[in-house]
């Protein structure tokens, strides 16, 4: 395909174009014309490649010139670097750059004499290809034009500064814009070329124009920062270099397909191939910014905005991925490289999300976010089997089209309200109304149950316990219980509404806009499109290189999955939420004013209520984990080189050691989740009503009272739904109902007997829409609770998921119903994780010690937490979905107790009611405890009893 | 009010100046030992909950526009109660 040859020529053109253009005008033109030109040919090419459908489509080369080039290249690039180190006399870079001039002379000359050597297949195609390249041309392009209008902004700011100190700021804008063109042109030379000497050539171009974007402002921080980014990636770099040579010396294949092909053989000379391999994945973890590198990808956030989202999210990081996605084939066969990208990749995906909690830059936040991201992409190919590698593909996907548009996101926001502290961002949902919702989007995007990087983690889920890789399945659940916090604080954030604000995103760029709109329509469209890509794309890739495709999340889940996935687009991006109810001032003692959050305060002057998210710093701040991670890191990358040096490469090449579980149930379907929902809703409300009833009863009794009716929960509710209408905001409403549906959906999943997972997240999905309805209020008493609801989920996350590991231990099924199947109950099997689950129930039953979100310093549980500003029909609502969620958490307890007999449901019974009668005394018995102890008691259960529980698996491989 | 509503009476209780004699009263009522929660009385605290807006003490210019913005808060149907002499005619402080 000359179109290949194009795709990755052209972008040169508009580069060299940035450079000779003189003015706004001329540049907006060339931008524009020059990405969308980039975006047609991707686009042409991904469509030709599908409609051949051929497994790969390869060009025979003039690789002999082509070769040549390309070290011409790396020895430019080295005098590029020598040439910064100099002029900022900067020693350590000096160095290295030496010794990557050397090196790249010295592998020129060794290599170009022998041209037959390389000249295997010049560019080419494949599944993967097509997903980067259309992922790189696409939004890559986007985050091009949205440079044309940022830049505009940036500069104008510059200018701005420079006159107050009295000089002029010089305009780089034109060889800025220059790179980020030559930088999609490196990335689709990676992501093309199968010959890894090109590879690396396309990989020193995008070290080098990142070195130079991050430097770009010039100041003493940015050009550290630049300089700690070009060192890095050198290392990174020269361990490239290095596992080139080894390949050479050792007559090894040069091309990653070569690699693969003679990995099979399982000869002397085959073996030989640990070290490249340990050497090419050192390379690619640091270009992917994992611990102990990723200190480049924070500083990296100096740089202008465009930069930091071309680096974070569609290329830069992505080529560090995308070379491990092509290695993982050999991660299974060398178990002691898959060990070390899985062990740092894990290390960094956990402590990178603890760090974005202490974080309240949203620069930062992205950044930590985008280390934890990659680290779950990279444990997941360490494990080298088609189950992981399909839930990373999907990461890379979304976290691609996701996180850009949360970082373009952040720039515009950035240049408006003057701030990228999240803090700040207070009422943003009234001052940027477009912006806020495309930001909430990408932010759901990233963590929220049914959209694409959820799914994907779920997948990811799923793999490790196919693969019984326990240690990993303990990082995931504590992993995403922080990934929730960190968003869901920013999230709850964003969504407050300010009736008073002025709306300040009227003088955005259309530019930007139109970068915006496309990035955030892509996102839905690629979670819409989920259940094809999962089809047409991925598994055609996986079968290619692994020879089986693997099973992962059921079709019928897909499909409920983007009904949902659409459900929210519609009510975040339309406005068909408008009620007409009549407006209310938030309650503040009775003393508020009539400006937004002020009241007047004891010495008669008007005060303005805050409220502060919650960072945790000592425990969790980025000095105290940050070294740590990277001591360890080092450590295990150390122990993995030193194994390659000592012990004999044959004893390394061995299989490893793996079992695949699993039978796969597809559930009952979406119609049978229908009818579940359905049955569910009718039927768990009336259940639950009657268990809070008894509740009430049986505290009065404990407490030697009468207590109400038995039907008094029943009529509080028929109370509240004939009380007049009214609201603080258009949304909180919306949003009631919302986790509602979610709930009963949740319980539907259950009752049906389909996935359990799937059941879990979207009862986290619902928890998630009572924040938002509590933090859009604006209230203090109410967004103390919302955080103190997201403290609570995030406690109880990492049990609720082991539970249905456990269902899985016992069953090989993730499905509720695949315990009718059973010959004994699955207690007999998850004992401790039961327990776990317990543990976590009077957290997320709201019960005494723990019912945290409905309680506030001041009043007490008087003011009701997160229900402080709800009324009537809200506070129904909520209330109709707290019966539910009993009922549905009651089954989850009951589910331990059935098996394969009718009796079993009877045993059942008995159990469900005897665990809230117990969570009804404990409720009696403690006084309300903090959010710490309710946190360590989340955790420390989920950890000590999962670990418990799923040690035995881990012995078991190796039995 | 009919009798849907009276069957789950919220209540939110505020005290304006005063001896504080009714406030304790009332909050005394309100304990387990006298069990107003047979009678589905909830004492809210919050008045986007509460139905019945019970005042103790005496209103005046210091207070009044807090009681105003309290009722104000509270959702149709409501009712004020006003208990103890001092809420309903200002009692010694007219005198005063």
């Amino acid at each position: 395909m000359t179109l290949l040859y194009f795709l990755t020529l052209f972008p040169l053109v508009p580069a060299l174009g940035m450079l000779l253009a003189r003015g706004d005008r001329a540049r907006d033109a060339l931008g524009l014309v020059g990405s969308g030109i980039i975006m047609a040919v991707t686009v042409v090419v991904a469509v030709m490649f599908l409609a051949r459908a051929r497994r790969a489509s390869r060009l025979p080369g003039t690789s002999h010139v082509l070769s040549i080039i390309s070290s011409a290249i790396d020895v430019i690039l080295c005098a590029v670097i020598l040439y910064n180190a100099y002029k900022y006399r900067n020693a350590l870079t000096t160095v290295l750059g030496i010794v990557q001039l050397v090196g790249s002379v010295a592998f020129a000359a060794m290599t170009l004499p022998a041209a037959e050597v390389v000249t295997a297949t010049p560019l080419y195609l494949d599944y993967m290809s097509v997903i980067m390249v259309l992922a790189v041309g696409i939004v890559g392009s986007l985050i091009c034009i949205y440079a044309l209008g940022y830049m505009k902004d940036f500069q104008a700011h510059d200018e701005h500064e420079a006159a107050l100190r009295g000089q002029t700021a010089p305009d780089r804008r034109p060889q800025f814009l220059a790179l980020m063109f030559l930088f999609l042109s490196a990335m689709f030379v990676i992501v093309t070329s199968d010959n890894l000497e090109w590879l690396f050539c396309g990989w020193e171009i995008t070290t080098v124009c990142s070195f130079l974007m991050i430097g770009y402002t010039r100041t003493p921080e940015a050009i550290k920062n630049a300089f700690t980014q070009i060192i890095l990636n050198m290392l990174g770099g020269i361990a490239f270099l290095a596992g080139l040579m080894y390949l050479h010396l050792n007559e090894l294949p040069m091309t990653i397909t070569g690699m693969v092909d003679l990995s099979g053989a399982g000869t002397a000379q085959s073996a030989l191939l640990v070290m490249p391999v340990l050497l090419l994945s050192l390379a690619a973890l640091t270009k992917a910014a994992q611990m102990p590198f990723h200190t480049w990808l924070l500083g990296a956030m100096v740089a202008p905005t465009p930069t930091s989202a071309l680096l974070h999210s569609s290329t830069m990081v992505k080529a560090g991925v995308f070379l491990m996605v092509k290695l993982s084939p050999l991660y299974a066969i060398y178990p002691v490289t898959g060990f070390m990208v899985t062990s740092v990749g894990a290390i960094a995906f956990l402590l990178a999300a603890l760090m974005a909690i202490s974080q309240s830059n949203a620069k930062r936040v992205l950044a930590y976010s985008t280390i934890s991201n990659l680290g779950l992409i990279s444990a997941c190919l360490g494990v080298g089997a088609p189950e992981a590698v399909w839930a990373a593909i999907f990461l890379i996907l979304f976290h691609t089209v996701a996180k850009s548009l949360l970082f373009l996101c952040v720039g515009t926001a950035e240049h408006h309200i003057g701030s990228r502290n999240i803090e700040d961002m207070d009422g943003m949902f009234s001052r940027m109304p477009h912006l806020t919702r495309l930001m909430m989007l990408g932010i759901m995007g990233m963590f929220v149950a049914p959209f694409g990087m959820l799914v994907s983690k779920w997948g990811a889920l799923v793999a490790f316990a196919q693969t019984g890789n326990v240690l990993m399945i303990m990082v995931l659940a504590f992993g995403s219980a922080a990934t929730f916090y960190f968003w869901g604080k920013w999230l709850a954030k964003l969504s407050g509404v300010d009736p008073t604000a002025q709306n300040v995103e009227v003088n955005v760029h259309k530019t930007e806009w139109m970068a915006l709109n496309t990035i955030a329509a892509l996102l839905i469209l690629c979670c819409v499109a989920f259940p094809v890509i999962s089809s047409g794309l991925v598994p055609p890739y996986l079968a290619m290189v692994f020879g089986r495709v693997p099973y992962v999340i059921g079709k019928d889940s897909m499909y409920l999955m983007v009904v949902i996935v659409a459900f929210i687009a519609v009510v975040l991006l339309t406005s068909f939420r408008v009620s007409n109810k009549p407006h209310v001032n938030v309650y503040l003692s009775g003393v508020g004013t009539d400006k937004y959050r002020h009241f007047r305060g004891s010495m008669g002057h008007e005060v303005k209520a805050e409220k502060r998210n919650w960072y945790s710093e000592d425990a969790l701040g980025e000095k105290r984990i940050g070294p740590a991670g990277s001591v360890v890191c080092c450590s295990i990358i150390l122990f993995a080189l030193l194994c390659c040096a000592w012990i004999g490469p044959e004893r390394l090449a061995m299989s490893a050691p793996s079992v695949l579980r699993g039978k796969y149930f597809e559930g009952s379907g979406v119609v049978g989740i229908f009818i579940g929902t359905v049955a569910f809703a009718l039927i768990a409300p009336l259940v639950g009503g009657l268990i809070d009833g008894i509740d009430r009863k049986l505290s009065a009794r404990m407490q030697g009272r009468v207590g109400p009716r038995l039907l008094q929960p029943f009529y509080d509710v028929a109370k509240l739904l004939r009380k007049a209408p009214a609201s603080v905001n258009t949304m909180d409403d919306t949003y009631m109902a919302c986790a509602l549906i979610f709930t009963v959906v949740g319980g539907g999943i259950f009752v049906s007997g389909s996935n359990t997972l799937l059941c879990a997240f979207m009862v986290t999905l619902a928890a998630i829409f009572v924040v938002l309805a509590s933090a859009s209020t604006q209230s203090p008493f109410a967004q103390v609770g919302a955080d103190r609801e997201l403290l609570q989920v995030m406690s109880y996350e990492p049990a609720v998921l082991l539970m249905s590991v456990g269902l899985y231990l016992a069953t090989d099924s993730f499905d509720s119903i695949a315990v009718t199947g059973q010959s004994a109950p699955i207690i007999v099997y998850s004992a401790p994780i039961f327990l776990a689950l317990l543990a976590v129930l009077t957290i997320k039953l709201r019960k005494s010690p723990f019912d945290l979100s409905y309680s506030h310093h001041a009043h007490q549980e008087i003011v009701q937490g997160v229900a402080t500003e709800m009324s009537g029909g809200t506070l129904a609502k909520m209330t109709l979905m707290h019966w539910c969620e009993t009922v549905l958490f009651l089954m989850w307890v009951g589910m331990f107790f059935v098996w394969d007999n009718p009796v079993s449901w009877v045993v059942a019974l008995v159990v469900m009611a005897a665990t809230y009668f117990v969570e009804v005394l404990i409720d009696n018995t403690f006084a309300r405890s903090t959010w710490r102890s309710c946190f360590k008691l989340g955790w420390g259960v989920a950890l000590v009893f999962g670990l418990l529980n799923l040690m035995p698996i881990l012995v078991d491989v190796f039995i | 009010m009919d009798h849907k509503m009276s069957r789950s009476p919220w209540v939110i209780h505020y005290d304006g100046s005063s001896c504080n004699g009714c406030d304790i009263e009332v909050l005394a009522s309100l304990t387990p030992l006298f069990d107003a929660e047979r009678f589905g009385v909830v004492n809210t605290g919050n008045p986007k909950h509460a139905d019945i807006f019970l005042v103790t003490g005496s209103v005046n210019a210091q207070n009044l526009p807090v009681v105003r913005q309290i009722y104000n808060q509270m959702l149709e149907p409501k009712c004020v109660v006003a208990c103890g002499i001092c809420a309903c005619s200002a009692a010694y402080s007219r005198c005063l």
